[in-house]
């Protein structure tokens, strides 16, 4: 009778492997419930760990605490992976109101708080403002989802320690998924190099030498400006995102510097210890 | 949309772009897809010479429009235009200034990464079908089966995510900018068309042309009648045959 003894022990290590992979992703995306203090005027901004070289890994919870740091809005950051009604991260709680998307954050924390940082914007000023951040989200950030998650295997250097090898796989899974839905991924990797370099060149001509987009004050499209192209400055130093911007589109990167220097003096002593 | 065609035969020793796009000849537009029309407004305000092909066969990324040329098929409207520029010779952004480039180019996208998308959930998501502008009603069961991938590649892109009003706020922001950019300019930089005319043409015919019923166009009436302005600009200049090109194919919509 042919002995069953291999088999058995290959299941027996599947099933482990099984476990343990549902352990190690269950600690990751444990929902333990968060608590807040909703008799205060915190804004609690709800968002992944920090990481090694950025405070941020993604660009939008950047872009959201730039914002609210340039809008001097008291706030309390929660680190969790923990995602919002959306399905995404970051998000914000403010007395009561979990609210998700930074955009829609941005617009709920100016009424609450009176703030308006495209104030000293001219109509047309604001609509190009509004075309270059749509640009830099819904474009520039799937060239670099793309590069990152679709094109080669992405190295974990710079992440949280808590995002392991198995939750960068199922990352990388859905994001393979969601950048074909969106488009960017029927391209080939030169074809996306490509109209990567197309927006940064669209970012570098517009900035020229001036400190912030729209002169020496920030407004909201410089926050989610700045949380896109700090990934590649100082999260991928070895990539051809960063090679173009320092060889072609050096202002992108002293952009970068400004605003780092002026909004996150703490940089340092936020990110993740090696 | 996973559509299969019957590939066309081109004469590859001739100088003559064929412009293949899938037909969706709507009642009020030319073609119910924003990219079709941008590219074929390029074309015509490009002056190159244009064979268009109404077929269901789709590019080799899977989408609609693209081209051949001289034994070469080329995808994607963008990269298409790209390719006309360098053979042709020509220029469209020549007059426009390094900024005005740079914000061409964010318009572009904002229009095509973003308006684009909340068109798309407006249609397939909160539109009544019969409204699709279509010469006939899209069967139900193929209009559910379009929908589900649809709302797979919306919520993979995030506009899905949203509910309805949200979409329409984002799509209200995308249309105040192009407004307030515009202005009292008859083209997005003055005078003289550019290349982001043709797409920006593209995406509001659809609204301000075909979709008369949805909350878009009546928006457009009311804050942004610039736009409107500037659709019927673009339609006059490049488009004196608008009609004759409806009334022409009007009964053959074929899917």
């Amino acid at each position: 009778m042919h002995c069953n003894c291999g088999n058995t022990k290959l299941l027996i290590a599947a099933a482990g492997a099984v476990a343990a992979s549902a352990f190690i992703l269950l600690k990751f995306c444990r929902k333990k419930k968060l608590t807040f203090n909703d008799d205060s005027n915190v804004v609690y901004l709800v968002q992944l760990p920090r990481g090694k070289r950025v405070p941020s890994i993604s660009p939008f919870p950047l872009k959201l605490e730039t914002y609210l740091r340039v809008a001097k809005i008291p706030y309390e950051n929660v680190f969790s992976s923990q995602f919002s009604t959306k399905g995404k991260t970051p998000w914000i709680h403010h007395r009561g109101t979990d609210l998700g998307d930074s955009q829609f954050c941005i617009e709920y924390l100016n009424k609450q708080f009176n703030v308006d940082i495209n104030a000293h914007l001219t109509k047309e000023q604001r609509g190009v403002a509004r075309a270059f951040l749509k640009m830099v989200e819904e474009n520039l950030y799937w060239v670099l989802a793309c590069a990152r998650w679709v094109f080669g295997s992405p190295s974990r250097a710079g992440f949280p320690s808590s995002m392991n090898s198995l939750v960068l796989y199922f990352i990388q899974r859905k994001v393979k998924q969601y950048a074909y839905a969106q488009g960017m991924a029927r391209h080939s990797a030169k074809e996306v190099f490509h109209i990567g370099k197309l927006d940064y060149q669209a970012l570098s001509d517009f900035l020229g030498d001036k400190k912030f987009l729209f002169g020496d004050k920030p407004c909201e499209t410089d926050c989610g400006v700045f949380g896109m192209l700090a990934q590649v400055v100082f999260n991928q130093p070895d990539s051809p995102h960063y090679e173009v911007i320092k060889k072609e589109f050096p202002n992108l990167e002293r952009f970068c510097w400004s605003m780092r220097e002026a909004y996150w003096p703490d940089w340092d002593q936020v990110l993740e210890k090696a | 949309m996973g559509l299969r065609g019957s590939k066309p035969t081109f004469d590859d020793s001739s100088n003559v772009v064929y412009f293949i796009q899938i037909p969706l000849r709507g009642l009020r537009v030319p073609n119910l897809s924003p990219f079709p029309l941008k590219l074929e407004t390029y074309l015509r305000m490009a002056k190159i010479p244009h064979e268009s092909i109404m077929i269901s066969t789709l590019s080799s990324k899977g989408k609609t429009p693209w081209i051949r040329h001289r034994g070469k098929d080329v995808a994607d409207s963008q990269f298409c235009i790209e390719y006309l520029n360098k053979q042709f010779g020509v220029n469209l952004n020549e007059h426009l200034t390094k900024e005005q480039q740079a914000v061409s180019r964010a318009i572009l996208k904002m229009v095509e990464e973003n308006l684009y998308w909340v068109l798309v959930c407006y249609r397939w998501f909160f539109m009544n079908p019969k409204d699709m502008g279509l010469s006939q009603n899209i069967p139900s069961l193929i209009f559910a089966f379009i929908r589900r991938r649809v709302r797979k590649y919306a919520n993979g892109q995030g506009m899905g995510r949203h509910s309805q009003e949200e979409i329409f706020h984002i799509g209200k922001l995308d249309l105040q900018a192009l407004s307030n950019y515009l202005g009292e300019k008859k083209f997005l930089f003055g005078d003289q068309p550019s290349e982001t005319d043709c797409s920006v043409f593209g995406m509001l015919a659809q609204f301000v042309f075909s979709n008369i019923e949805s909350p878009h166009c009546a928006l457009i009436k009311k804050e942004f009648p610039n736009l409107e302005r500037y659709c019927h600009t673009m339609r006059n200049t490049f488009w004196p045959d608008w009609d004759q090109v409806l009334k022409g194919d009007a009964s053959s919509t074929k899917l």
